[in-house]
């Protein structure tokens, strides 16, 4: 659909409001990609474990699909790369506890500007290289970021840091991982939406400060979509012929909660169409609508369903082997 | 199910001076917070909604929409009719909250001017974990202090957890420890030399990181705390009061949660937390549940009975047969389920998470309204659902 398919973008970044289903579209992201036989790696930053979760109870399910194998799950933890990072510099394991346990070390890591979130991202570009160097790892690297604020902050740490840090290796790192994020051609972001006034502001506003990031949006997504049952005509006649239709007294009482369904599903619709006008009129990524998903409990049926959305934003097996290496 | 419960948030309104709204991202934490003050308002309240990210039209309507640290006043006239008392509205303005604490308490214009611009503060300020949810607290403590109000509500910050704003006080003191802050008071002009007291692993420590990052940065930290550390005993005392302040009987944590898994299993968490520190959760709404429209009917259940049903109207409305074909029948009747489905899914987990709650609090339940909710009129219309016998039946329940 677009001259650019999702998939050849090594890693992308799930942005969004708080609530707007970051995590479940993250995950139907990388069952879509999984299903064409590609290895996924899905990020999840430190904090409430919601993907982790999610994914868990997936594989527990009865109905698990294969291709859930073919991904896995890391949790970046930003100190914890840091950690890892000084490792490598310091090789000496008894110096290294003594750095880790000093007041000013956590002091200054809770403090400098940008630290952490540089080597989260660090550690995910870590991940990213590894196929290339050892020609193992993901295909695919799916970041669940955190909600708008934090996310934009965490994206746009890299190049703040580079200009904090003026020298040395967190300098070169920051400007490492930096131009990263802006190479259109293997990072890019996926902005989640709903398709309600106060989340479509919020994305357009997200959208405009991704352009500024320099941080490609390969996609949108508008999560939570009602379709209108029916045409307003058909709907209006059918309220109206109700009261006089002469429909039985012991019906008529679920006649008129089914009309009342349509009529409160019909105004979600008009709102959600009004906001997807919006969305494609400021929003120039390629839009995917996911539909609302009426069930008792969210579970791998529902994920399942809402990954197949997806299926055409990932080109055929061939055209990814002769497009991936560009 | 939300009658008692209604009644009971009317009571837990009129027992506090002070509401705060917690709860994860999404959920309707600044709208549930701005009908709350409105609604202590109609009851004759001095009331404030301190709000952290309205939406802009909400912002407008409250009168808020510049951003700053003053409260302004809704006009008597925009509140309608029988509204006895007054409602003002507060944006929380971060970045502003923390220059105006630094300039009322700098000993000094050139103390406060180094602080105001150093990197250091200025990162601190905008990107501290915490710092954001603890200028909420601040700013909290000050209306309070202020005697203008007997009704303050609190939107806490969107944060991933909605703990951070429990945490915000003692995470602020730990980070201004003041035997970490002295090691940089005596500021950089001597290089590492205020170090040479220390054991060789801190300065080990520093020589990585200077490594690493080169010493800016160091400097930077040094040169901040030299002028924070002024300010650094009133920190101590006014966390303290608003911590008192937080757990004290007058205030009361309201936990504003919608039925999906995950928003419930982190309101779960959040009540066990506040537990533990002593602020205990005094009750819940939960947001955007999905109701059965037109409610549960008896009939419903012989499957046989919609379509014909259907089907009688759709001849009685005299459409043509390619709109009344049974597809448009079975749509509807698709739909009907799909929303009973849902709808019982969201009292299910509901009914679980109440099970988990003391049976004190109380717990009333707002539907997925199919409209926006940013005006003043929106914010009333809420409180059928939170007020529901001080105000009359709400509709289909």
């Amino acid at each position: 659909m677009s001259d650019a398919p999702l998939f050849s973008r090594r890693l992308l970044f799930t942005v969004g409001k708080g609530g707007v289903g970051r995590t479940t579209v993250t995950l139907a992201l990388a069952l879509a990609a999984a299903r064409r036989g590609k290895k996924v790696l899905v990020v999840e930053l430190e904090g409430a474990r919601s993907l982790e979760k999610t994914l868990d109870e997936l594989r527990r399910s009865a109905d698990a699909p294969a291709e859930l194998a073919r991904i896995e799950i890391c949790i970046v933890d930003g100190s914890r790369a840091l950690e890892e990072y000084l490792a490598l510099v310091v090789p000496v394991r008894r110096l290294l506890d003594t750095i880790f346990k000093s007041a000013i070390y956590r002091y200054f890591v809770a403090a400098a500007p940008g630290l952490k979130e540089l080597m989260a991202i660090g550690k995910i570009w870590y991940e990213v290289d590894r196929r290339e160097r050892e020609g193992s790892g993901p295909d695919l690297v799916l970041v669940d970021a955190p909600a708008t604020g934090h996310g934009l902050q965490f994206l746009g740490m890299p190049q703040a840091a580079a200009k904090t840090f003026s020298v040395g290796l967190v300098h070169r790192e920051a400007k490492r991982v930096a131009a990263l994020l802006r190479d259109e051609k293997r990072t890019g972001a996926v902005l989640v939406t709903l398709p309600e006034e106060m989340a479509t502001n919020e994305a357009i506003e997200m959208s405009a400060a991704l352009d500024r990031l320099g941080l490609a949006q390969r996609l949108l997504v508008v999560n939570e979509y009602h379709e209108p049952p029916c045409g307003s005509e058909d709907l209006a006649a059918l309220e109206a012929a109700l009261s006089g239709a002469g429909v039985e007294d012991a019906i008529y009482p679920a006649t008129a909660a089914t009309l009342a369904t349509a009529r409160v599903e019909f105004d979600w619709a008009q709102l959600n169409e009004a906001q997807v006008v919006r969305l494609e009129d400021q929003i120039e990524a390629p839009m995917v609508v996911l539909p609302f998903v009426f069930c008792e409990e969210f579970s791998t049926e529902e994920m399942v369903h809402l990954s197949a959305c997806f299926e055409a934003e990932f080109p055929d097996a061939d055209t990814i082997a002769s497009g991936e290496r560009a | 199910m939300s009658g008692a419960g209604s009644t009971a948030l009317a009571r837990l309104v009129a027992d506090h001076r002070v509401l705060v709204c917690a709860g994860s991202g999404g959920v309707g934490k600044t709208t549930m917070a701005a009908s709350l003050a409105f609604w202590g308002a109609l009851q004759g309240r001095r009331a404030i909604v301190l709000t952290i990210d309205p939406a802009r039209r909400l912002a407008d309507s409250l009168g808020v929409g510049a951003i700053g640290n003053t409260p302004s006043v809704v006009p008597a006239e925009l509140l309608g009719t029988g509204a006895a008392g007054t409602l003002s509205a507060m944006m929380l303005d971060q970045r502003g909250s923390w220059d105006e604490l630094v300039a009322r308490h700098a000993p000094s214009p050139e103390v406060r001017d180094q602080i105001l611009a150093n990197p250091f503060y200025k990162q601190l300020s905008e990107s501290f974990a915490g710092s954001q949810e603890y200028m909420a607290v601040e700013q909290l403590g000050e209306l309070e202090a202020s005697g203008d109000y007997d009704l303050i509500v609190v939107d806490t910050p969107p944060t991933q957890h909605a703990l951070d704003f429990l945490d915000a006080p003692d995470k602020l003191l730990a980070f201004l420890d003041k035997q970490i802050v002295k090691w940089f008071l005596p500021g950089f002009a001597g290089g590492w030399s205020v170090f040479q007291s220390m054991n060789r692993s801190v300065r080990f420590v520093l020589d990585k990181i200077e490594d690493a990052t080169g010493v800016g940065v160091l400097s930077q930290i040094s040169e901040f705390f030299s002028g924070m550390g002024e300010l650094f005993d009133g920190f101590e005392a006014r966390v303290e009061r608003v911590t008192r302040l937080l757990r004290s009987p007058e205030t009361a944590f309201v936990l504003v949660a919608g039925p999906d898994e995950q928003v419930l299993g982190q309101a779960e968490y959040l009540q066990a937390r506040m537990d533990e520190k002593g602020m205990p959760l005094k009750g819940v709404v939960m947001n955007r549940v999905h109701r059965l429209p037109g409610g549960d009917a008896a009939s419903e259940h012989d499957p046989a009975s919609l379509p014909a049903a259907l089907a009688t109207v759709a001849a009685a409305a005299e459409m043509p047969a390619d709109v009344a074909r049974s597809d448009l029948v079975d749509n509807l009747r698709a739909l009907r389920e799909g929303w009973r489905a849902r709808a019982r899914g969201d009292a299910l987990r509901i009914e679980l998470f109440c099970g988990s709650l003391p049976e004190a609090v109380p717990v009333v339940v707002v539907p997925n309204l199919s409209r926006d909710v940013h005006e003043l009129n929106g914010l009333r219309s809420l409180h059928e659902y939170l007020f529901s016998d001080a105000v009359g039946a709400p509709e289909g329940s």
